[in-house]
């Protein structure tokens, strides 16, 4: 049955985030790499996958900025160690 | 978006009136079985947010969906995922029911 309706004792739970909440980018600091990441999905039909370089720019200037709008963690961590490989060894001297 | 990669969605919130509002916002996913392979890494529900007077923000999520969900049957005829959040005012003291969650 794929309706989506929900008799009974089945109801939705919804479940917090894994590493909690993003505080909110009241200043607009991270707007430009938010609006370059979108420009990207428009440009490859939304297709996720294609954007994932401008994601983690994205999540990078929240990690960096002064005022963290994102806690540090490593971004092998956060599903993009293939791209974290591809640019080490673009630069063999960091 | 591929099961198991992960990736970031925006939304966008404004408040229109004069004065500012705190509120917190629950999210639903449709069709219903698919939400248990709905992972959120971080997104900016469940904590209280405030908006100032006409300000607008962009309300990021990042999460992936389980890959888990590929390898399920009754998953196969699912294409598309809807993901909705609702915004409510925060009243003094009201906790949104999420047992176990602080």
């Amino acid at each position: 049955m794929s309706t989506a309706m929900n008799f009974g004792s089945k109801s939705f739970k919804p479940r917090p985030p894994d590493k909690g909440a993003f505080p909110l980018d009241h200043f607009g600091e991270c707007s430009a790499f938010k609006e370059r990441f979108m420009e990207c999905l428009r440009d490859s039909g939304y297709e996720s996958g294609a954007c994932r370089q401008r994601a983690m720019a994205y999540l990078e200037c929240r990690m960096e900025r002064q005022v963290q709008l994102m806690a540090n963690e490593p971004l092998e961590k956060l599903g993009f160690k293939d791209l974290i490989d591809e640019k080490s060894e673009a630069k063999p001297e960091k | 978006v591929v099961p198991g990669e992960t990736a970031l969605a925006f939304y966008k919130a404004k408040n229109p009136t004069d004065k500012p509002i705190i509120g917190i916002s629950t999210y639903n996913v449709i069709p219903f079985e698919a939400g248990q392979y709905f992972n959120k890494i971080q997104c900016f529900c469940f904590e209280e947010q405030r908006l100032n007077p006409q300000e607008e923000v962009d309300m990021p999520v990042f999460f992936y969906i389980d890959p888990e969900f590929a390898e399920d049957p009754k998953m196969a005829k699912v294409d598309l995922i809807t993901l909705s959040y609702t915004f409510f005012e925060a009243k003094e003291g009201q906790k949104l029911p999420l047992p176990g969650y602080q």
